[in-house]
């Protein structure tokens, strides 16, 4: 019979890998729930890739107006559009999951067990990610072979593959605020139509500089906008430094926010609890 | 001879009879759709919201579509809100397909087919309360796509033209969606009416005339006879100079799809019904 002495440094660094081990436990699980129904998650790649189809046949003239950037097509400019519309409609159907957990009382066993309740945010949201990394990888190389050139070629890809993981961290932490708020996955699927809302007044479609008005105005004030503008400095731009920058560092910036936001938000309900 | 002639009327009362059950019902079922529409305004607000939305969006992020040579119009709104309504319209039937999803879940619907109803009553009830949501609808969109800067360039002709597409393609949203909601009879045939529907709006001059399409989609929409519809709604809001400007030549060929298409999705409805009686 031997004592051991456990100090408190050894503590935190055992509760931090068993944090680490827990978040990527509940990440796999989040990431196969979502490969094992594929009917959630195929409209949210099919969608996109429709409206871009769509997109390069309706405005493919519009390319030569005043105020277009020089594009090779439309679809090249539709691009950074498709890959963040795709991203943005997946986090919802993540953070729906995660609402579903509350209602159907997986995250009150969760709760029970001796899980890390960080993991348990950044579990489901990395499911998100990975789906928002991976579907923009998806729209890149199919859109591709169709006139969708990257200028920044093989590192721009990347880095927007990068950027659009960044992007569903961001919209995925949001939702996943309003999923702990509410508890919902109703409430987490009404936020649908605000997304759309935001998508179609920002220059997803449409470059700002064609806009007039009060349009413009709104377009410049909306975090869309520059999400897709930041993925879209890449395609057109090439790989600079700065168009790296805007596509990695915006959605950075917005996604630690969210999660911020989100893990009060958790804290407030494990209080609650 | 005279037992003959008290057979024919009784067969002829008999067809009176039905004919007086089949007004009575639809009118009941009218008034059951529009009381559920004032009691539950959060379930028809998506039929007002959708046009006005689609209206102000795509007027405002696509205004540069106007400088494009040969575009039928130089206001952006007057090309969007027949898409506005279009879209409406259709997705109204959508939510009458949704109604008629819950009410053959939760049993309503098995309550009314073993009531002494006349089966027609059971859709020409819920489209007729389509029409006037729609109609509704449509003032409120004329309304808000004038503040918006939308101006008539055929004067009374122009609301006519696009509130006559509008009605038609809710009736035929309506059949497509009461048929499909008969023939999966859950929530499954929901996605299958959005979808259809979106598609079948979107494949044809819904964003674009023809003249600036490019590619697969110019193919698509010349045989899609959604776009017939399109150009009657519109025939008053384009330029008084464009081609497509208000005339029979391009008013027959939206009349004609509408009733065809009408037609077609009503039977498709019935026949539906049938399946489920039988």
């Amino acid at each position: 019979m031997s004592n051991t002495v456990v100090t408190p440094d050894a503590l935190v660094h055992r509760s931090t890998s068993a944090a680490v081990r827990q978040t990527l436990a509940l990440a796999k699980r989040s990431t196969l729930e979502l490969f094992r129904q594929p009917a959630l998650v195929i409209p949210n790649l099919i969608f996109p890739l429709f409206f871009a189809f769509l997109g390069n046949s309706s405005f493919g003239k519009t390319t030569s107006l005043p105020g277009f950037p020089k594009v090779n097509s439309y679809l090249q400019f539709q691009l950074a559009g498709t890959i963040t519309q795709g991203v943005l409609f997946g986090s919802v159907t993540g953070a729906a999951a995660l609402a579903t957990d509350i209602e159907n009382g997986f995250f009150d066993r969760l709760l029970a067990a001796p899980t890390s309740r960080i993991s348990i945010l950044f579990g489901r949201i990395a499911g998100s990610t990975l789906f928002g990394a991976l579907g923009s990888a998806v729209f890149i190389l199919v859109l591709l072979p169709f006139g969708a050139d990257v200028s920044a070629g093989l590192p721009g890809i990347v880095a927007m593959i990068v950027s659009g993981g960044l992007i569903a961290l961001a919209v995925g932490a949001l939702m996943a605020w309003v999923a702990i708020k509410t508890g919902s996955s109703e409430a987490v699927q009404g936020t649908f139509p605000l997304l759309f809302i935001l998508l179609f007044f920002s220059s997803a479609f449409f470059p700002r500089e064609t806009m007039t008005g009060v349009y413009k105005t709104i377009a410049g004030l909306n975090p869309i906008s520059h999400l897709v503008e930041g993925l879209r400095a890449l395609s057109l731009d090439g790989f600079t430094a700065s168009a790296t920058a805007r596509a990695i560092l915006v959605p950075l910036a917005i996604a630690i926010v969210a999660l911020f936001i989100a893990n009060r938000q958790l804290q407030t309900r494990l209080r609650a609890n | 001879m005279t037992v003959i002639t008290n057979e024919n009327k009784s067969s002829h009362l008999m067809t009176n009879d039905m004919h007086s059950t089949t007004m009575r019902s639809s009118w009941q079922l009218v008034k059951r759709g529009l009381i559920n529409t004032r009691r539950l305004p959060s379930a028809f607000f998506p039929t007002l919201a959708m046009p006005i939305f689609n209206m102000v969006s795509f007027s405002g992020t696509f205004f540069a579509l106007t400088k494009l040579p040969g575009f039928p119009t130089d206001r952006s709104v007057n090309w969007f809100m027949p898409l506005g309504l279009a879209m409406g319209s259709a997705f109204s039937g959508v939510g009458l397909g949704f109604s008629l999803i819950r009410d053959l879940e939760n049993g309503f619907y098995d309550r009314l087919r073993m009531s002494p109803t006349s089966r027609l009553s059971l859709i020409v009830g819920p489209v007729i309360a389509t029409w006037i949501r729609v109609t509704l609808v449509t003032i409120i969109v004329f309304g808000a796509g004038t503040m918006l800067g939308a101006r008539p360039t055929a004067g009374v002709l122009s609301y006519l033209c696009s509130w006559i597409a509008a009605i038609g393609i809710s009736t035929i949203g309506a059949g497509w969606c009461i048929g499909l909601a008969f023939r999966f009879q859950d929530m499954r045939g929901a996605a299958i009416m959005q979808l259809s529907i979106f598609l079948t709006m979107f494949l044809s001059t819904a964003q674009v005339p023809m003249s600036a399409m490019t590619g697969w989609l110019h193919t698509v929409a010349r045989i899609n006879p959604i776009t017939n519809i399109f150009r009657l709604s519109r025939s008053g809001w384009v330029n008084a100079s464009d081609p497509g400007h208000m005339s029979w030549s391009n008013a027959y060929g939206g009349l004609i799809a509408l009733v065809i298409l009408s037609a077609l999705t009503l039977i498709f409805a019935l026949r539906s019904l049938k399946k489920i009686d039988n």
